[in-house]
């Protein structure tokens, strides 16, 4: 939001050339924190001299690159398959469970206590009964990932609508607008920062009942493969894949603040919705 | 509708549809397929008269709260040192956030590698997850404090460390609880998940140290006791219910003024 701000406005050229300046030394930051890290890491590999137990950095990027050329792609394929049904199906559900509930109170009434009991059964608890309901294989991510998914964008959606302002709506209604419009014109585009905020909610959650239900209940994606090197003793493909996921990570939750921002540039919740 | 008519028209819905579920599983006869109230009870009550239930819940509770106070002793004083050092701040926030895009589950091979099954690889898979909501809220927390109250406090020629007892400490204290909340209730979820991990790959060895996770696998793949599975189940919504609620109290104890 800042360096947004921050380019927006003019600048005297004297301190626009500071910024870059300042910019380029944060990269340089970067890239020192990076080889910070990798110099510990290599210490350790060294001190401990195993290269099972602590597989060196250099071997790690070596079988993370040759991976690219065998299994990863495939698993990567497999977990974004999972992931984008799951929380296709959450985000799609929760969000018209939400819209149901704003609409009609006797729904809100009977929705609203079950969210409450089952949001704090975490996505988890729920593997084994999921192993149990559909065996081994994509059904225990997709389900926990579905399950993972809805209540944050369920709770943001309802929340957004409840706190539109009603001056706006009557405002609408005033000038002739009718139901529908004022749903897809007002109350839509006011909810909007907190549903996606919630969406962004939605997603950390996701990935990480991802990772847990591919390690635990699932036949494909990266979690599986972990295990699957494990097996092998492969420690530093087993690094690779735990890179791999937690790169994926990062540039989910990078894409989601973007679009966030992007799509919601005017409201303050948008821009910096809180974690 | 009024307020009361709300909170209580729930309650015979429910109690309904759990008589419609029981009936519906008595009319199959598949008892061992489905899950049903009364089954989930007696559940409840034979794994509490055997001992079971009480000591994998106390052996993950455990876990949690080690995981949780190592995750504190590390995390906290890191936040306040990025929080208040700009250098530091940029040189560690991209390790930071690299490594909290990793799922803390995921570490779980290499921690049984180096700290093997007797519960110190669920531990440290605990501490992990605990870890980042620390940093990342005290940093917040010390980002929040009123600028002007530290300097007015230097203008009255406070020392930094009488600074930093009696003005950021206490400024950054909400943040800080609020931090320690969100990183107790994603612990407790970490545990459980760590502990099904460990239950349902490392068969070699006995289940190692007995937590909720490895109880909950072999219920599921040595007893199939589908019951048991939803006790387990509403015992961890419970327990993390309950951690909430504790933490909201705590914090609201020991930040009154907020």
């Amino acid at each position: 939001m800042s360096d947004a701000l921050r380019s927006a406005v003019p600048l005297p050229i004297a301190l626009r050339t500071g910024g870059s300046w300042k910019h380029y030394l944060r990269r340089c930051e970067f890239v020192l924190a990076l080889a910070v890290v990798g110099g510990l890491w290599q210490a350790a590999s060294v001190a401990v001299n195993n290269s099972t137990l602590v597989p060196p950095p250099l071997l790690v990027l070596d079988a993370w690159v040759s991976l690219w050329g065998e299994e990863l792609p495939n698993d990567i394929i497999a977990s974004l398959v999972h992931l984008g049904v799951g929380y296709g199906l959450g985000i799609t559900i929760g969000l018209l469970l939400a819209l149901l509930a704003a609409r009609f109170v006797f729904v809100e009434i009977i929705i609203d206590p079950i969210v409450e009991i089952l949001r704090p059964i975490s996505a988890i608890a729920w593997i084994p009964l999921a192993i149990l309901m559909f065996g081994i294989g994509g059904g225990v991510p997709v389900f926990l990932i579905f399950y993972a998914a809805i209540f944050p964008v369920f709770i943001n959606t309802l929340a957004g609508i409840k706190q539109v302002d009603p001056r706006l709506v009557q405002a609408a209604e005033m000038l002739g607008a009718s139901r529908r419009m004022i749903v897809t014109h007002v109350v839509m585009p006011a909810a909007l920062p907190l549903i996606l905020a919630g969406a962004r909610l939605s997603l950390g959650v996701a990935w990480m009942a991802l990772v847990a239900a591919e390690l635990t209940g699932a036949d494909s994606g990266l979690g599986w493969r972990i295990f699957w090197y494990q097996e092998f003793f492969a420690m530093d493909k087993v690094m690779a894949v735990i890179l791999t996921i937690g790169i994926l990570g990062y540039i989910f939750d990078t894409l989601l603040r973007w679009l966030q921002a992007r799509i919601t540039r005017w409201s303050p919740d948008g821009s910096e919705a809180e974690r | 509708m009024t307020d009361a008519q709300r909170h209580w028209l729930p309650l015979p819905v429910f109690g309904v549809i759990l008589l419609l579920w029981e009936l519906a599983v008595r009319q199959s006869g598949q008892f061992t397929l489905y899950p049903y109230p009364v089954g989930v009870i007696e559940a409840g009550i034979r794994t509490i008269a055997d001992g079971s239930l009480l000591a994998a819940t106390s052996g993950s509770l455990y876990r949690v709260l080690l995981g949780f106070a190592i995750g504190g002793v590390l995390g906290i004083p890191l936040g306040l040192l990025m929080g208040s050092l700009q250098p530091v701040n940029r040189a560690m926030s991209p390790i930071i956030d690299s490594l909290r895009s990793i799922a803390p589950i995921a570490w779980i091979p290499m921690a049984l590698l180096w700290l093997g099954i007797r519960g110190n690889a669920a531990l440290f898979i605990v501490a992990y997850a605990a870890f980042f909501p620390f940093v990342v809220n005290t940093i917040q927390a010390v980002r929040l404090i009123d600028r002007n109250l530290v300097n007015a406090a230097r203008a009255l020629g406070a020392s930094r460390a009488l600074i930093a007892r009696t003005v950021i400490l206490p400024g950054s204290l909400p943040t800080i609880l609020t931090g320690a909340r969100i990183s107790l209730a994603f612990a407790w979820g970490s545990i459980i998940a760590a502990e099904l991990a460990m239950g349902i790959k490392v068969t070699a060895g006995g289940s190692g140290a007995v937590g909720l996770g490895q109880l909950m696998v072999s219920t599921l793949y040595i007893r199939r006791d589908v019951n048991g599975l939803v006790l387990y189940m509403i015992l961890i919504g419970v327990i993390s219910l309950l951690i909430d609620l504790l933490m909201r109290q705590l914090q609201r104890n020991l930040t009154p003024w907020r």
